[in-house]
Formats: C-alpha cells, structure tokens, sequence
C-alpha cells in the first residue's frame, strides 16, 4: 500500500502531515523544527527561488518578486484582480488566468502553489526516508470548482497526485472527530490567513456528514493585517510612501506581529523602521484599538453563519459544539463574537494550526485503504447551473448537495442545421448568469437536423473533489460524444503538460539538491552529538580510540562543506561506526549508573 | 422507467437483476440510472417512510459505496463507485423531504405538476395580495431606516405564512398516508397534485420574505 500524506496548504502557511502508528503527525522543518512553512515564494534574479521562512524575510526587500497569499489568486481570472492587487505585485497583460510578472517570466498561481508543495514534499521524502507520490490536499469549503481545479493543477506540477481535495472544515472536523469520540451537531468556524469557512456537520457512528457549508474565499487575517496597517502605520505617511510595495509589505509584517502579541496580551509595540525611506514608526497599540479597528471585518464571518444554520435547518442553540480552526481564531475578539453568536464557549484545545493538516492526513489514510472507521460525506459549497434564455442562471445542482452528485439535463437545437450547441456552465447563486462565475464554456457537437430534433443528454457529474466534469450522449444513435471543456480561467492539460516537460531538468537538479540536503542534516545530527560525548570520562575511550575517532570527525567535516552527497553520506556511516563500540559503553554506564541511583534511594 | 430485469456482473459475468453487489462474487455494480429511489435504498415503495430507518439505510449503504473505499480498486469499481453513490444521495435527498418526496411519487404515477403552476390558487389568492402589500410597507420602512420595526413585521409575516405552511403539509403528509402502496391512486391523486401547487406557490412567497430578511443580514 502506497503512503498517502496529508498538506494543507494555506494561504499564510502550509504544512505536511502523516499517520505514525494510528495517529497523525505534522512534519517539522528539520532545521527549524518548525511544523508551518510560510505559504511565500521569493524569485531571485540568479533565477534561484527560495520558499518559506527565508522568502518571507525577503518580502520586505523584494516584495514585487516575491509571492504572498498566492492561494487568493487561484482559480482567478485577471479581471478579477483588484487595484490593491496590482500595488503589490506585476501582473502580466492579457485575459484568462492570473499571470504574475517576475523577471521577465511569468507564472500562474498553480505554479507558485506547486513550488510550495514541492518544498512540503522535500521536507517529508526526508523525514520519511522514501518518495512521496500520492497526496490529499485541503482547500476551502467555500472554494469554487475553478479554485479546485487550479489546487489540482499545482499538485500535477509539483509532479505529485493529488488523490483527492477535502474541505479544510471537514477536515479539522475528522481530526477534532476521532480525538474526541464525539457524536452530536457541530459547527467548524475556520478562520483562516485569507479564507473564513463555517461547517455545520451531524457525527454518528464514525459517518461525518457536512449539512452545510459558507464562507468567503477572501476574508482572513491578512486583512486584519492590512487594516491595523492602514489606520496605525500608513495613515500619517505621504501618499507615494503608502503605496510603495515595500513600505506596504512591512507595515503589514509589522501589524501582523503586533496582532499575534495582542491575541496574549493588552499591549503591543508597534515598529516600522525603514530608515532608506525616511519612516521611524514606534508605538504603543491596545487591544482594545485593535479591536475596534477590525471589529467590522469580524463581524463579516457572522452572516454565512447565519446562512450555514439556516440551510441546515438549524437554529445556533441546536448546535453542540463550536471548533475554532485557523490562526486567526486565536484573536480573543474572534472567540468572543463567535461565543455569542452560538452561545455557548469554542472548543480551542486542538492546535488552530495544525489541526486541518492533521485531518488531511487521516482521510489520506482512509483513502490508502488502512482505515475502514470513518467517512466524510461532503457537500458541494455553491450551486451549479447553466445559463439560458435571457442571460438567466438555471440551477442544476443545489449548493449543499451531498457529493458526489450527478444531473442530467437534455439540450437541443433551436434553429435549423445547427452543427453544435453552446454550454455555459456557472456556479454561484446569483439569478443572473453575469453575477455568477463563469466555471467553462463547451460546444457539443449535433449532426445538422431540422431545430429541435437533435436530443442530446449532457451528465453533470460532482465528483468526491467537488469538481464538475461533463460527458454528453447523442440520444438518437447512443454514443458518447466528448465535450471539450475549457476552464475559464485555468490551465488546458496541454499548457500543464508543457510546464511539466520544462519542468524535468529542474526536477533532475532538485533531486540531487534534496539528497544533499539529507545527506547534510544527517551529518549534522553526527557532528553535533559526538564532540559531545567525547566530554565523557576518558575512561571509557579504549587506547587510540579518540584520536579515530576525531579523525572521522573531521574528514566528515570537510565532506559536508562540498556538494557530494554520496561522500557525505559515506563519511557519516564510517564516523558511525568508529563510535559504536563508544556509544555502546556509554550506555552501559548511563544504566549502570541510574540503576546504582535507585539503589541508593532506595536504602 | 424501463431498464433491463437482468445484466451480467462486469467480474464473474453472474446474471442478476439490477443490484448493488453481484450476488455470486459481491463485487460492486453499476445500478441502471433509471432505477426507481425506493429500491436504490432498498425500502419499501411507499410515500411515507420512517425516516430513522431510511437515514440507517444510507449511512450503511454509503459505507459500501463511497468512492473513498475504491480509490485503488478497477476503473469498473471506481465507475459504479461514484455513480452509484451520485444517485444513492439524490436519491436520499429526494426521499427525506416531505415535498421532494411528494413531488418524486407523483412523477412516478405519471404525472407533473401542470404549467399554469404559476397561477395563483385560488384558496391563496387573499394571502398573496396581503403579503405582497405588507412587503412593500416593509421596504418603506427600511428606507426611513427602521430596521427594528422591519425585523418585527417581517417576522410577523413569517410566521403568518409558516402557519400555513404547517396546515398545508399536514394535509399533505395526510393525503401521503392512505394511498396503500397506490391502491388508491384515482381517490387521491388529484388532492396531491392541489396540495402540491398550494405548497410551491407559498414557498415562493416565503422565499421573497427570506429575501428581505437577507438584505437585513447582509446590510
């Protein structure tokens, strides 16, 4: 059975997660030992490019090559990118998909999206020591069937398959689920760094069935952030100050630091120093300041509250428990509205963080076929339809259907000889085609006939990602006709196919850059512990023993400087080795020792 | 709602009428889509269910069916997997709610509620005027801005048509109740199909309140 991990893959920060024995871990940085990668990708002009704490840093240095929040941009057409959008980062001209310019290249947001999951999947092949194909990734409830399929997409290009999407509350509800042996109605509020999420889920007997599910793909910390910058950092600046990216991508670091100090204490400091530009910023921020600065945006997560209920046909008192998820639930003002809103206290003992990575990993466990307890039935967040006559929305598929659904809709010629009919298909649910989202448009071929008579059944299936696919059968001869479907704003199998082959010498270099990697961290771990141990009682070192021994040391020293990670990994085994027989005695004297200490405690 | 009484299981080539699992090798198979919802979920055919028995039934059933537990099984499984279940959900959807349920038996009787659905019933025809003249009182309301008083006559209007909506669907679970399986079909189907067009007519009239309400929550 092939191992199948779990990512969540955030709009601040990403993790990785997998089953140890029965229970779910995260997988921390080796370095830092640090479970959350940040969700930043930074583009060097050497064409290097760095991903996570390290391109964070260089946010403020670099902010127009380097990716923040890519997640906002997924399943995005340009039209939809906003004038605050564009103060941040370069865009490509054109329509269609998102195309951000850097150094003269451009990239999709799938791209960026994959080159953190490239790093997720680096930092588990080490940990787990074997490759990693297969993954499950979460993404909002709210995600649109665009945004799915842009979250595909990235898997395909970081050569990963992504066995499947699962919303990131029902996620955090499995992990929340299975720890806490619950049954009963519950709602998930996750809030996350750029997306908010209410669930409301019925647990019985080891079955999760999603009732409901809202939100709102751009609503999160980062405009928290954006706001405590705006009022406390940007406001007294001069206008061409305000709207420097740089000084924009530090205010909003600097307000993003003082908002987590706050979530602990009554008072923060907050600093923008930026002494090229002539900004000195120090000052005191309360609580309270920050609370009535973001008071409004927080109250935005109460109204698909209210609709999450009502489409569940529940009133907040049915509700048995509240699970907080994602980072910006740790804001008491957060834990407050969300307590009177349902009136009773949030559960937070899980951590925020972790905990929609945590759940990712067991369905992926579910799905390698090791577990039979448990099963999510989810929902499709948003309705689905076509548009007809008069430019009107025609719903097929109710927001909230069980998935996978299917429907079956019959379309036919209205003019004679038609030789094909148009299809566009939308989601949303708004009563006019033009207020909803365009998902593709598709023509379905028809033999010329008089109008009306062609009859041709087009199968509307959801499948367990929430994401539609289409098939079309010409009734009057029974064949399947295939519809090519082209996405509105994402990319055609071909453009992925393309960006895969350009792609495999960067993977070529990637895996030798990755065996490196591990071959150095585990040198590390060597070169740390046996100076240490050699501070043991001479006693114990056998005649000329130490001088070996420093001798492997320091050939494995000079390994780890160059680039060969076959010398390095040699030169490890052979320190091990000399210090086995060492490492055996010390081990006998640490008994030794611990069971004389009983003994004497003992008398 | 023609399908064939027997197909051949796509693994052991055992004729068997349409079931979920071959009978001989219990391998999944694709149910025919025109397979009627009561038999989908293995119940009695009958407009009234037990609703605790029927939410067992597709719990068990979506534990056999689900594609989560056919993720490395054959195209054929993965196929019947996901189809299956697509038409197991609609089918639960359909069968749990009293009026998607009413409205599924009367197709399956032939029958479809007629096109001048968008005629006003006559038995709700004072109704109407009265709650369209109180709506728009509601909207001047809100435009002098008082929001409390529009909270209190919209809720007063809710209630007034959730009243109805009570009596309407008792009559309905009523009519549900005596047809035996169908036995009585000429008695009642006419009463059905009234009930019906009553009900879809006051759920259009709740769904302009609940639009007035919205605009209150997302103001």
């Amino acid at each position: 059975m092939e191992r199948i991990v779990g990512i969540d893959l955030g709009t601040t920060n990403s993790l990785i997660a997998f089953i140890d024995g029965d229970v779910p871990r995260v997988i921390p940085d080796p370095q830092t030992r640090d479970a959350l990668l940040p969700s930043v990708v930074s583009f060097l002009a050497d064409g290097r490019v760095i991903v996570g704490r390290q391109a964070k840093e260089l946010a403020a240095e670099q902010p127009l090559t380097t990716i923040q929040s890519v997640k906002r941009f997924m399943g995005l057409g340009m039209e939809h990118v906003t004038t605050d959008d564009r103060r941040r980062y370069r865009f490509a001209d054109g329509q269609g998909i998102v195309r951000f310019a850097v150094y003269g290249k451009q990239y999709t947001p799938p791209e960026v999206s994959a080159l953190i999951l490239r790093s997720l999947r680096e930092r588990a092949e080490a940990y787990l020591q074997e490759p990693i194909h297969k993954v499950v990734i979460t993404v909002p409830a709210y995600f649109n069937d665009s945004q799915r399929q842009a979250t595909k997409d990235a898997g395909k290009l970081a050569g990963l398959e992504v066995v499947r999407l699962v919303n990131e509350p029902t996620a955090a509800s499995l992990a929340y689920g299975l720890n806490k042996k619950e049954e009963g109605l519950i709602a998930v509020y996750d809030f996350g760094g750029g997306t908010f999420d209410i669930s409301i889920l019925r647990l019985h007997a080891g079955i999760f069935e999603v009732l409901s599910t809202n939100g709102n793909t751009r609503l999160g910390g980062d405009d928290l952030d954006q706001r405590l910058a705006e009022r406390f950092l940007l406001a007294g600046l001069p206008e061409a100050l305000q709207h420097d990216p740089r000084v924009l991508s530090s205010a909003q670091q600097a307000a993003e630091a003082a908002k987590r100090a706050l979530s602990d204490s009554e008072e923060a400091h907050l600093t923008l120093d930026m002494p090229t530009q002539g900004i000195h910023i120090s000052r005191t921020l309360t609580r309270r300041e920050m609370e009535e600065a973001v008071e409004d945006i927080v109250a935005r997560t109460l109204a698909p509250c209210h609709q999450a209920l009502k489409d569940a046909g529940l009133a907040p008192r049915d509700i048995e428990a509240v699970v907080l998820v994602g980072g910006s639930t740790r804001m008491p003002l957060v834990r407050r509205r969300v307590g009177e809103f349902f009136g009773r206290t949030p559960l937070a003992d899980l951590n925020p963080d972790e905990v929609v990575a945590l759940g990712a990993a067991v369905q992926a466990d579910t799905l390698s076929g090791r577990r039979r307890d448990m099963l999510l039935l989810d929902v499709v967040p948003l309705s689905l339809g076509i548009e007809t006559m008069g430019g009107v929305m025609s719903r097929l598929i109710e927001r909230n259907t069980t998935i996978p659904a299917s429907v079956k809709e019959m379309f036919t010629t209205a003019v004679d000889d038609q030789t094909a009919v148009d299809v566009h298909v939308l989601q949303g649910e708004r009563e006019l085609a033009r207020d909803c989202r365009s998902l593709a448009r598709f023509k379905i071929p028809i033999e010329p006939q008089p109008a009306g008579v062609p009859r041709v059944e087009v199968t509307f299936m959801i499948d367990a990602n929430g994401i539609l696919n289409v098939t079309a059968t010409d009734l009057r001869t029974g064949h399947e006709r295939s519809v090519e479907v082209k996405p509105s704003y994402g990319l055609t199998d071909e453009e992925i196919e393309r960006l895969l082959e350009e792609s495999i010498d960067f993977a070529e270099e990637d895996v030798t850059r990755r065996l490196l990697i591990e071959a150095r961290t585990e040198a590390d771990s060597v070169l740390h512990g046996t100076p240490k141990a050699l501070r043991r009682p001479a006693a114990l070192l056998a005649e000329g023993e130490e001088t070996r021994i420093l001798a492997a040391l320091q050939a494995l020293r000079e390994a780890r400087a160059g680039e060969d990670y076959n010398h390095i990994r040699d030169l490890t085994e052979a320190l091990s080795e000399v210090t086995t027989p060492f490492a055996q005695r010390i081990m006998d004297t640490s008994i030794q020792e611990a069971l004389g200490q009983k003994r004497l405690s003992e008398l | 709602m023609d399908y064939p009484n027997t197909v051949r299981c796509w693994r052991c080539a055992h004729e068997h009428p349409p079931v979920l699992f071959c009978p001989a090798c219990q391998a999944i198979q694709l149910l025919p889509s025109q397979v009627d919802y009561f038999s989908v979920l293995g119940i009695p055919r009958s407009p009234v269910v037990n609703e605790a028995e029927l939410t067992q039934r597709y719990y068990d059933l979506s534990r056999r069916l689900h594609p989560d537990l056919y993720q490395s099984g054959t195209a054929e499984e993965k196929e019947a997997s996901l189809k299956n279940t697509a038409l197991l959900n609609r089918a639960y959807r359909t069968l749990r709610d009293l009026l998607q349920r009413s409205q599924y038996w009367l197709e399956l009787q032939g029958e479809q509620l007629g096109k001048d659905n968008n005629r006003v019933p006559p038995e709700l025809a004072d109704l109407v005027f009265e709650v369209q003249e109180k709506l728009a009182e509601v909207r001047e309301l809100r435009a002098e801005g008082k929001e409390t008083e529009v909270g209190a006559e919209l809720a007063r209007i809710r209630a007034e048509l959730n009243e109805q909506m009570v009596g309407l669907r008792t009559a309905l679970a009523e009519n549900l109740a005596q047809w035996e399986g169908g036995r009585q079909a000429p008695k009642l189907l006419p009463g059905l199909k009234h009930l019906l067009s009553e009900i879809a007519y006051l759920r259009t009239l709740l769904r302009d309140v609940e639009k007035e309400s919205d605009t209150q929550w997302n103001a």
